[in-house]
């Protein structure tokens, strides 16, 4: 009760004309910067902050919060419409986002995916609206052990999935373990597996790869397939926008399971792209239609999206509460909070009740305005798909280009992404997964940090991994999932194998 | 043409060569336990074992009953009208800059499928250019290379 007449409080603050105002403006540019590959959530907020020193403090994170809910949106966008994930955490998104628009359907996959993720933002702030204090505490219980045990959770809901053939996905993976491990080593500080080139010591950037083995290897494999764009109808469908938001319903039992995980990750906090990773494997294996994920299946758009925004929400409320930023986004909008001349802890929330209450107020209405603001360029977008194969591909191919470059104004990343385009497409070729390679370069350097921490604690006992209810659950559950598949196919088998013998 | 066979022993033996240098690199680091715990070397070293191991197991499987065309010389000729102008305009960059790669790849690119007028081709090659510029050097502050000409130019 208290904390909704807090909340009332914060509407107060955040109702404002200019506010509203700064809000239409930060989610606008957070959807340019989802939308270019390269530039992300955390460039845009890096830019604006400058800006944002003349400001009140709330007015300033009002405008920062809601350039990452646009961008956080934003990213979805070029996941679905040409398979280059433009965040991390969108990179599930494209598993069956991109199957649909391609086959003709990309209003339906863009609507999916802006509904889902909008109930999954929801889903975040009404958690941080119920419980910003209890949430603290669990963060506080989480050391290298439990860490560990939330990125194992994740590699164990993903693995052991697919349809590929099972040493292809282990090398698959592996490979994405060994590029997370280039650079510096964060545990011991030397440098590793730069195989001499020094450039290599700043590591090898997620969206370098993501772009090479996504955007140009896709290019590649559609080029080969003679790429025909379906024909679709240049009508603005406006109609089948509200038909696919008013059926998303029917798909409320995955929904709410996703923004359950993704609230979880978020706090935890594993990050909005372990959630979505996560979300989607358990998707798919909890699914009637399994076999339809992958060829544009609803519910693998629905289940990543939700989880995504539910996780990059809740993740500023250890940001706030504890100090503790959850992505790179909210590390650098901590920052502007010590350069505002707040202190980011427990205290915030008692002395500064206005800044945390108009906040977590101008969330609500923050995500309003981005899911209201993305639909309105749905035609927009979708118009895009409708643009010859021969002309976009070069500019597909000019754009992954200033986007490798510009992550570290480096040209060896061009090469780098160049290297991953041809490795893409021999992989999709010949059916090694890439979904496993993305997600062990994503989280792999720090589940290994995790685990030698965890080692270094228990002087090299396993133990570690059973010395509490909360890491032996957390590990005992991704055992499960990681054992259970095969055990019921082969119980499966089993059972049927008598009455078939009647 | 090519068959499945040789792209399959191909990538088996491109992951198989990434694996075995991986594992070589992360003996300088040092694998097994010392004072400082686990060793900077050890994740890699087992993990470029895994590829190798991998590598190898995909090169035996790969070999047999694959003596199939997976391209044929027609899918070669269309892979490599997209995949060599790239390559070329990437290669490019570091000599005339990014800006005049970039807009004589578009313009190339498209005059060369000739299924639009070299008008149009230009125009738009002009327009990509012009867009980097706008986005990247001025609303971001992200300074695309000028390359050699732009440096004997003086830019």
């Amino acid at each position: 009760m208290e904390n909704l007449e807090a909340l009332l409080h914060g509407f107060t603050i955040a109702l404002s004309g200019n506010h509203i105002f700064l809000m239409l403006i930060g989610v606008l540019l957070g959807i340019l910067v989802g939308v270019l590959p390269g530039l992300g959530a955390p460039n845009g907020v890096s830019l604006l902050l400058p800006l944002t020193f003349g400001m009140q403090p709330v007015s300033a994170i009002i405008l920062l919060s809601s350039m990452y809910w646009g961008a956080l949106f934003g990213g979805s966008v070029t996941s679905i419409l040409f398979n280059i994930p433009g965040e991390p955490s969108s990179v599930a998104t494209t598993f069956d986002g991109y199957p649909m628009a391609r086959d003709g359907r990309p209003t339906t996959a863009l609507a999916t995916a802006f509904g889902s993720a909008a109930f999954g933002a929801l889903a975040g702030v009404v958690l941080i609206t119920l419980l910003a204090s209890w949430v603290a505490q669990v963060a506080l219980a989480f050391g290298p052990a439990e860490y560990f045990a939330v990125y194992f959770l994740a590699f164990a809901s993903f693995i052991g999935m697919g349809g590929s053939p099972p040493v292809k996905t282990l090398v698959s993976l592996a490979i994405g373990f060994a590029l997370a491990a280039v650079g510096i080593d964060t545990v011991s500080g030397s440098v590793r597996l730069t195989m001499g080139i020094d450039e290599l010591v700043k590591g090898v950037s997620f969206v370098v790869a993501v772009m090479g083995l996504f955007g140009i290897g896709e290019l590649l494999i559609a080029v080969e397939e003679e790429f025909a764009v379906k024909q679709i109808s240049s009508k603005v469908e406006w109609r089948e926008v509200f038909r696919t938001i008013a059926g998303l319903p029917r798909h409320g039992w995955v929904l709410l399971r996703s923004a359950v995980i993704g609230c979880w990750m978020g706090i935890t906090p594993g990050g909005p792209t372990a959630a979505s990773f996560m979300s989607y494997g358990i998707a798919k294996r909890l699914s009637a239609r399994r076999a339809h994920f992958g060829h544009g299946e609803p519910e693998g758009i629905v289940a990543p999206e939700a989880a995504d925004h539910a996780a990059g929400t809740s993740a500023l409320l250890p940001m706030l509460s504890l100090g503790i930023p959850g992505s790179a986004t909210a590390a650098v909008m901590m920052g502007g909070l010590m350069i505002w001349g707040l202190n980011p802890g427990p205290m915030l929330f008692v002395e500064q009740k206005d800044f945390v209450w108009g906040l977590i107020a101008s969330m609500y209405l923050g995500n309003v305005v981005a899911v209201f603001l993305v639909l309105l360029t749905v035609p927009v977008f979708a118009a895009l798909m409708r643009i010859p194969f021969l002309i976009i591909a070069p500019l597909i191919v000019v754009i992954c280009t200033v986007g490798a470059y510009s992550v570290s104004n480096s040209y060896l990343d061009v090469l780098l992404m160049m290297g991953f385009g041809v490795l893409g497409y021999l992989f999709k070729k010949l059916h090694y997964p890439l979904a496993p390679l993305v997600l062990a370069m994503v989280i792999g350097d720090k589940a290994e940090d995790a685990f030698r921490q965890s080692m270094l604690m228990s002087k090299g006992s396993m133990a570690i991994f059973f010395s509490n209810k909360l890491v032996t659950i957390l590990v005992l559950l991704g055992v499960a999932l990681l054992v259970a598949p095969p055990l019921l196919q082969a119980i499966g088998k089993w059972r049927t194998r008598p009455a078939s013998g009647d | 043409m090519i068959s499945r066979r040789s792209l399959e022993t191909g990538t088996a033996l491109l992951t198989g060569a990434f694996g075995a240098a991986v594992l070589v690199s992360s003996l300088d680091n040092g694998i097994g336990w010392s004072s400082a715990g686990v060793d900077a070397g050890t994740f890699p070293f087992v993990i470029g074992a895994v590829i190798l191991l991998g590598s190898v197991y995909n090169l035996a499987r790969g070999w047999p009953g694959n003596d199939i065309a997976a391209l044929s010389r027609h899918d070669l000729a269309r892979l490599a009208s997209l995949f060599v102008p790239a390559a070329i305009f990437v290669g490019l960059i570091p000599l005339t800059g990014f800006y005049v790669a970039a807009t004589a790849y578009v313009f190339g690119a498209i005059a060369w499928h000739r299924q639009r007028t070299l008008v149009f081709a230009g125009f738009l090659a002009l327009c990509t250019a012009l867009a980097l510029y706008l986005i990247f050097e001025l609303t971001f502050q992200i300074s695309l290379p000028r390359g050699l000409l732009g440096s004997a130019l003086g830019f």
